[in-house]
C-alpha cells in the first residue's frame, strides 16, 4: 500500500511516499481502508520532530474509511462498516490498523470525507463548548481565531446553543466567514484592540468565557475581558506558549478560572468518545454544523498540503483523499 | 469610644488601644455598636503592611452588633436591628459606621458570636463548595488545613452535600477535629506525604477538587492528586504565595482547571451576599454547621489575639469583645 513515511524529521520534504505492506490487525484492532485523512498542525509538529515519535513512522492522526479486516477480539465493528477515528498515528496511508475502542461508526448522512474532517476539530469544538465550559443560552463567549479550523466550528456550536459570540479574526475575508458561521460581532484584531473592543461590545461587563488557541499574544488581554469568575479555556498556542504567570493575577482580575485542556482528556473513555463523536455527527447530519472542506490533495501531494497549512493561506479543513 | 489603631505597620505591638470619637454615619451608612469583632489572617496582612491601606487605620474586617443610628438614605435598617458584616475595615472598635449594603440581618436563633464567626470563614467555605467548584454528592474533595478556620467549615459543608472528604492536618489533635467535622479520611501531613496518601485513598484515581488555602507548600503536589479535568481552587496562601505557573502543566496533568479566588467576588451583589448569609445562618440555626470559637479576647488584648493567630496554635475562631 502507499503511505507517507517520515524517516528523518524535517521540512515538508521529509515526507516520503513509500510502499509498505498492508498492516495485519492485532487481536483488538480493525484494519480500515481509508477514504480520507485529515491534515492537522500536530502532523506538522511530529514531522518537524517538535513532538517526538519513534522513527520511522507513518504520519496522520485522523481518518475515515471502511473496515476490511478485524482482529480476533473485535466485537463492535465488522468488515464493511464505515468508521472514523482520531488520536492514532498512521492515517496518511491507504490502510491503517486502529484499536477497536478508538473507532466510531459513521452514520448515514455523513460522508467519509466529512467524518475525517470532523474528528479532531469537531470534537475539540464540542468539548470546549459543551464540557470545558458548558455554554448556556444568553452567555457571551469570545472565540479567538474565529475563522480557523476549530474556531469556525466553535462559533457555530456556541451560536446554536444560543450564546452571543464575539470572534476575533485577522482579515475582512475571515470576518465574513466568522459572521456566516454565526458570530454576532467580529473584531479584526489587526485593526482594533480586541480588549477595548470586547469591553465596548459588552458594555464593560466582559465575557463569560474566552476560548483561546492563540496563547502567548492573547493571554493577558484575555484575562482582562472576563467577567468576575469567568473562565479562560486555553486550548492551543499558535502564537507561542504562554509563559509562566503569577496566579494572584487571577484573583486581582476577578477570581478567574483557567484551564488548559486537550482533546485526549475529553475522549479518554470509550463512552465519552462515542457520545462526543455521535453528537458531532448528529449536528452534521442535521445540517446544523457545516464543515468547510476546501482543500483536498491526493496522498502523493501531502508535502503541498503541509506547505499550504503552514503558510496559513487556507481556511477550513485540509484533507488527503485516498 | 475605644478602638485599636495602627499608626505604622509592623508586628502585633503596633496595635494601640486609643480613645477616639464615635463615628457619624454618612447618609448611606448605619452606625453599629459592635458586640463582637472577628480576627482574621487578612487583619494581620494589613497590620504588617503586606496588604496596603492608608495610615493610620483601625483594623478589623468583620463583626456583629446592633444598629444605634442610621443615615438619611438608609431604608432596610432601623435602630435596634441586629446586624453582621465582613469586608469593611474599622471593626476593632466599639462602634463602626458601615454602608447599609454591607450589613446583613442576623436572625434571632443566631448569637452575635456565631454571626461574627460565620461571616468571613463561613461565607468563604460556602462559595467554595457552591460556586468555585459546585461540589456534588459522590465526588471526592481534598480539603487542606481541614481543622482550620475555613477548612473545618468546608469539611462540614462538603460532608453535608454527600461528598467524600479527605482532609489534611498537622497534628493528631487537629485530625480529630477534622474527623468530627465530617472528614472521611484525614492525612497528617507532617507524618505522611499527602500526595501518596491521597492517591492511595482514591485507588489512584485522584479527587475531583482540591480546596487549598495553603498556597506555596502544597501547589505542586496538588496537581498530582486530581482526576482528569479536576479543579484546584486556591483561596489563600498561609504558606506563602504560589510561584509563577506554567499553564502547560495544567494540560500535562490532565486538562486541569485552576482558580485563585477571593470572597469579595462571591458576595459582590447585595442579593448574593444575602443569599449566602441566610443559607449559612440557616444551617447554623439548625445545628448543621458548627462554628468553633477558639478564644475571646477583650479589645485591649488585640495584640495577643494576633500573636496567637500567627502561631497557628489555636483551632477555631478568634474573637474580640469591645
Amino acid at each position: 500500500m502507499k503511505a507517507i513515511q517520515i524517516k528523518q524529521p524535517g521540512g515538508p520534504e521529509a515526507m516520503e511516499l513509500v510502499d509498505l505492506p498492508v498492516p495485519a490487525p492485532k487481536a483488538n484492532e480493525a484494519v480500515v481502508k481509508l477514504a480520507a485523512s485529515g491534515v492537522n498542525f500536530i502532523d506538522v509538529y511530529q514531522r518537524e520532530g517538535r513532538y517526538k515519535v519513534p522513527l520511522p513512522f507513518v504520519l496522520g492522526q485522523e481518518g475515515a474509511g471502511t473496515v476490511t479486516a478485524v482482529g480476533g477480539d473485535v466485537k463492535s465493528v465488522r468488515i464493511g462498516d464505515r468508521v472514523a477515528w482520531t488520536g492514532v498515528l498512521g492515517a496518511y496511508a491507504e490502510y491503517a490498523a486502529v484499536p477497536e475502542d478508538r473507532l466510531v461508526p459513521i452514520p448515514a448522512g455523513v460522508t467519509d470525507q466529512q467524518a475525517a474532517a470532523a474528528m479532531l476539530q469537531g470534537m475539540t469544538a464540542h468539548y470546549l463548548s459543551h464540557s470545558t465550559y458548558p455554554l448556556k443560552r444568553g452567555e457571551t463567549a469570545l472565540v479567538h481565531a474565529g475563522a480557523g479550523g476549530v474556531g469556525l466550528l466553535l462559533v457555530q456550536m456556541a451560536h446554536n446553543i444560543g450564546a452571543r459570540v464575539i470572534a476575533t479574526v485577522s482579515t475582512e475575508e475571515k470576518a465574513k466567514l466568522a459572521r456566516e458561521a454565526g458570530a454576532d460581532d467580529v473584531i479584526l484584531y489587526t485593526q482594533a484592540d480586541f480588549e477595548a473592543e470586547t469591553k465596548r461590545l459588552t458594555g464593560g461587563k466582559g465575557v463569560d468565557v474566552v476560548y483561546d488557541s492563540v496563547g502567548k499574544t492573547t493571554f493577558e488581554k484575555g484575562l482582562n475581558i472576563l467577567r468576575p469568575r469567568g473562565m479562560l479555556a486555553l486550548y492551543g498556542g499558535s502564537s507561542g506558549a504562554v509563559p509562566p504567570f503569577d496566579p494572584i493575577v487571577l484573583t486581582q482580575k476577578g477570581s478567574l478560572f483557567l484551564t488548559r485542556p486537550s482533546l485526549g482528556n475529553y475522549i479518554a473513555t470509550r463512552e465519552e468518545l462515542a457520545s462526543r463523536a455521535g453528537a458531532v455527527f448528529g449536528m452534521m447530519a442535521a445540517g446544523k454544523l457545516k464543515l468547510r472542506i476546501e482543500h483536498k490533495y491526493p496522498l502523493a501531494e501531502a508535502q503541498r498540503a503541509h506547505r499550504d497549512l503552514e503558510g496559513r493561506k487556507t481556511t477550513g479543513k485540509l484533507l488527503l483523499i485516498l | 469610644m475605644k478602638a485599636i489603631r495602627v499608626q505604622h505597620t509592623g508586628g502585633p505591638e503596633v496595635m494601640e488601644l486609643v480613645e477616639i470619637p464615635v463615628p457619624q454615619p454618612k447618609p448611606a451608612e448605619a452606625l453599629v455598636k459592635i458586640n463582637i469583632a472577628g480576627v482574621n489572617s487578612i487583619d494581620g496582612h494589613f497590620r504588617d503592611g503586606s496588604l496596603r491601606t492608608p495610615l493610620p487605620f483601625i483594623p478589623g474586617q468583620e463583626g456583629a452588633g446592633v444598629v444605634t443610628a442610621v443615615g438619611a438614605q438608609v431604608k432596610s435598617l432601623k435602630v435596634g436591628d441586629r446586624v453582621a458584616w465582613s469586608g469593611a475595615l474599622r471593626s476593632y472598635a466599639e462602634y463602626v459606621a458601615a454602608a447599609e449594603e454591607h450589613l446583613v440581618p442576623v436572625p434571632r436563633a443566631i448569637t452575635d458570636e456565631q454571626a461574627a464567626a460565620a461571616m468571613m470563614h463561613g461565607l468563604t467555605a460556602h462559595y467554595l463548595v457552591t460556586d468555585a467548584h459546585k461540589l456534588k454528592a459522590g465526588e471526592t474533595a481534598l480539603v487542606h488545613a481541614a481543622a482550620g478556620g475555613v477548612g473545618a467549615l468546608v469539611v462540614q459543608l462538603a460532608h453535608a452535600i454527600g461528598a467524600r472528604v479527605i482532609g489534611t492536618a498537622s497534628s493528631a489533635e487537629k485530625a480529630k477535629l477534622a474527623r468530627e467535622a465530617g472528614a472521611d479520611e484525614v492525612i497528617i501531613y507532617t507524618e505522611q506525604d499527602f500526595e501518596a496518601e491521597t492517591k492511595r485513598l482514591t485507588g489512584g484515581k485522584g479527587v475531583e477538587v482540591v480546596y487549598d488555602g495553603v498556597g506555596k507548600a502544597t501547589f505542586e503536589k496538588n496537581l498530582n492528586v486530581m482526576k482528569l479535568r479536576g479543579m484546584l481552587v486556591i483561596y489563600g496562601m498561609s504558606s506563602g504565595p504560589v510561584p509563577p505557573v506554567d499553564p502547560a502543566k495544567l494540560s500535562e496533568k490532565g486538562s486541569l482547571y485552576m482558580a485563585r479566588t477571593t470572597l469579595a467576588h462571591f458576595t459582590a451583589t447585595r442579593e448574593e451576599l444575602l443569599a449566602r448569609t441566610s443559607a449559612l445562618f440557616g444551617m447554623i440555626a439548625e445545628g448543621k454547621l458548627k462554628v468553633r470559637i477558639a478564644k475571646k479576647y477583650p479589645l485591649a488584648e488585640a495584640a495577643q489575639a494576633h500573636r496567637d493567630m500567627e502561631a497557628h496554635k489555636l483551632t477555631g475562631k478568634l474573637l474580640l469583645v469591645p
